[in-house]
């Protein structure tokens, strides 16, 4: 138990340097622990097994110390508001990439519209509050549901091809949001929406900053914890969906059809409901960004996003749930690490998923099998 | 009384081929069908069209008295008709247990909301599946149910047979078609498939089956009665003495006897 507190608290401590590292020197310091640390674990087996031992058996205690770094996280990310921000947008990542795992890792439905029904979500809350004068909260509640509607309806009858050809609708899908958004009057064309209101809950706007324990926090933190309680809760709806009669069905559709078909479950409707749910999340993701960040605009939901919300699953995963969580809290704070090679870091970006597929196509925390608790 | 399953005059196009010309057969319930052929006969075709998988152009098939022309896959495997396939089509990635569960999907009683808030119902539910599937497990291979939750890919290709045929039998059909079960296997194999099906013959007396099967020792062993195919019809029908004596299946399966000056 020592054992998992101690490894969660040292993991607390990296991570935090290595966000606030500013000079060369102690990055280059924190990389070379981080890495000296995946080393250890990696090769000296003992530490290995008796880590592995030591996390099955304290599953809670590992649980409960994830949380309380999570929620300790912004106390030490306080005096950066940036990346207070870049936290919070891998929590959206993580909401987002329960939502498309369902979808691509659980049902194999190959969904690369993400950033369109992300972009559904945010627009939806930015016509229902600037235009229509929705109070935010009502309206992130909304967007999601206008994601799930317009899926359902526009991809019930392509939901019946398979594979690829469900892929290159969902591509073209976000091209079509996108000269839609560029173009449509209503929609604010190239400028998109500005001043989409601040959430406010029970008269609480998240625009005041608030005080933990006598430190000063930036604003950014309400939406940090809102984005944390909405991170846990997709997953432990989907988590729980995961393991039941529908995951279980889902696995089975996306590996055989016929054989599902011959075991009774209706693949049309298989495959609808798996969207639908998936969509869902998606589209809360885009709902919340749009009042975080206060404007939504058509580069923010263009195809570049969809790649990016893939290679959450892949490097973390496929079919994986915490596999979706590693592959955010990975995929989106690196390339700002990154930020000095400029253009390069997208290279590098492409390099890692390239990598990936070629040596641990399984990703960095692959599936087990059901265990139905 | 009337058979459980009659077909009559079920016909199967693809393009201008006849893969199935008007084929009426009956089964009994309780009884052991046995089905045999030449390759490319129409068995699995045959197969293919009571399940549903393929459409029949012409005739009907009447299931308990309904008729399932027309309906899909998914909906005919409800009604209690339960197959396994040539090659095996389980999912190699997920557990022993799951590919067997799956079998009871159609079956479950929990909805949507007992899944994610009333968990305990749900819980209670699949305590009783995984019983079940250990049970039905432990019938062929006593082994079977200690690995219930390895991926089923990592089981030898006897014991992924037994699995598929668990899957079939967690639906608790009337029916259950098996499409060649000694395909790929050893004699010793096949003779271990033999006891295993008359496991299932003891266990449920009630279930009717209809079998595909190239091996005539498992064809003669199991099956009360045999049909024939060759070019898609019935060529002959009967005890599987009767069957294995008359001229047009021998003359399917050996070729014409030609006189010899």
């Amino acid at each position: 138990m020592l054992l998992v507190l101690l490894t969660e608290s040292a993991l607390f401590v990296l991570i935090a340097a290595a966000v606030l590292a500013e000079r060369p020197v102690a990055l280059a310091a924190t990389g070379a622990a981080i890495l000296a640390g995946l080393a250890a674990t990696r090769f000296v087996t003992p530490l290995r097994t008796a880590l592995g031992r030591a996390f099955e058996r304290h599953h809670a205690t590992a649980l409960v110390g994830g949380a309380a770094g999570a929620l300790a996280l912004p106390l030490a990310l306080s005096a950066s508001p940036y990346w207070t921000f870049v936290a919070t947008l891998a929590l959206l990542y993580v909401t987002i990439g329960q939502g498309l795992n369902f979808q691509i890792g659980t049902a194999g439905v190959l969904n690369l519209a993400g950033a369109a029904f992300a972009g559904l979500g945010g627009y939806t809350v930015g016509l229902l509050t600037v235009s229509a004068g929705w109070p935010s909260w009502l309206a992130v509640l909304v967007g999601p549901l206008v994601a799930v509607t317009v899926g359902a309806v526009l991809f019930v009858p392509i939901l019946k091809t398979r594979g690829h050809y469900l892929a290159l609708v969902t591509i073209a899908f976000v091209f079509i949001f996108n000269i839609l958004m560029n173009n449509l009057e209503f929609t604010g064309g190239p400028q998109g929406i500005k001043n989409i209101p601040t959430l406010q809950l029970a008269g609480y706007p998240f625009t005041t900053k608030p005080t933990v324990f006598g430190i000063g926090l930036p604003a950014h933190a309400n939406f940090y914890y809102a984005a944390l309680l909405m991170a846990a809760l997709t997953t432990w709806i989907i988590r729980r969906l995961y393991d039941s009669w529908l995951g279980l069905a889902l696995n089975t559709l996306r590996d055989d059809e016929i054989a599902a078909k011959c075991c009774g479950i209706s693949i049309t409707r298989g495959k609808l409901v798996a969207f639908s749910i998936g969509n869902f999340f998606i589209g809360l993701g885009g709902a919340f960004y749009a009042v975080m960040v206060g404007f939504v605009s058509p580069p923010d939901f263009d195809f570049g996003y969809s790649l990016v919300m893939l290679s959450v699953i892949i490097i973390g995963g496929v079919d994986s749930i915490p596999g979706v969580i590693l592959g955010a809290c990975l995929l989106v704070p690196l390339p700002e690490r990154f930020r000095f090679l400029h253009e390069y870091r997208l290279l590098l970006y492409g390099v890692v998923i390239v990598v990936m597929l070629l040596y641990r196509p399984q990703g960095l925390w692959p599936a087990k099998v059901r265990r139905y608790r | 009384m009337s058979a459980l399953l009659e077909t009559r005059g079920l016909t199967v196009r693809f393009g201008g081929l006849v893969a199935l010309d008007a084929v009426d057969v009956a089964v009994d319930g309780g009884e052991t069908l046995g089905v045999i052929g030449p390759n490319g006969s129409g068995k699995t075709t045959f197969f293919n069209a009571l399940t549903g998988l393929y459409a029949a152009a012409a005739g009907d098939i009447r299931f308990e008295g309904r008729n399932l022309v027309g309906l899909d896959a998914h909906v005919i495997s409800r009604l209690g008709m339960a197959r396994t396939f040539q090659a095996s089509r389980l999912c190699l990635g997920l557990s022993v247990f799951d590919n067997v569960l799956i079998g009871m999907h159609a079956r479950r009683r929990s909805g949507l909301a007992d899944l994610v808030v009333r968990r305990a119902r749900f819980l209670a539910e699949i305590r009783d599946a995984i019983e079940r599937a250990a049970h039905l497990l432990a019938l062929f291979n006593r082994e079977l149910p200690a690995r219930g939750f390895e991926p089923v890919g990592q089981l030898p290709q006897i014991d992924r047979r037994r699995v598929e045929i668990c899957r079939a039998l967690a639906s608790e059909p009337r029916l259950l078609l098996l499409d060649e079960p000694s395909a790929g296997m050893s004699p010793e194999e096949t003779a271990e498939l033999m006891k295993d099906l008359q496991i299932v013959r003891e266990e449920m007396p009630g279930l009717s089956v209809i079998i595909i099967e190239h091996d005539m020792f498992v064809i003669e062993g199991v099956s009360q009665r045999v049909v024939a195919f060759n070019y898609g019809r019935k060529i002959a029908e009967g005890s599987f003495a009767a069957v294995a004596a008359n001229a047009e299946v021998r003359e399917a399966y050996l070729g014409r006897e030609t006189a010899r000056a």
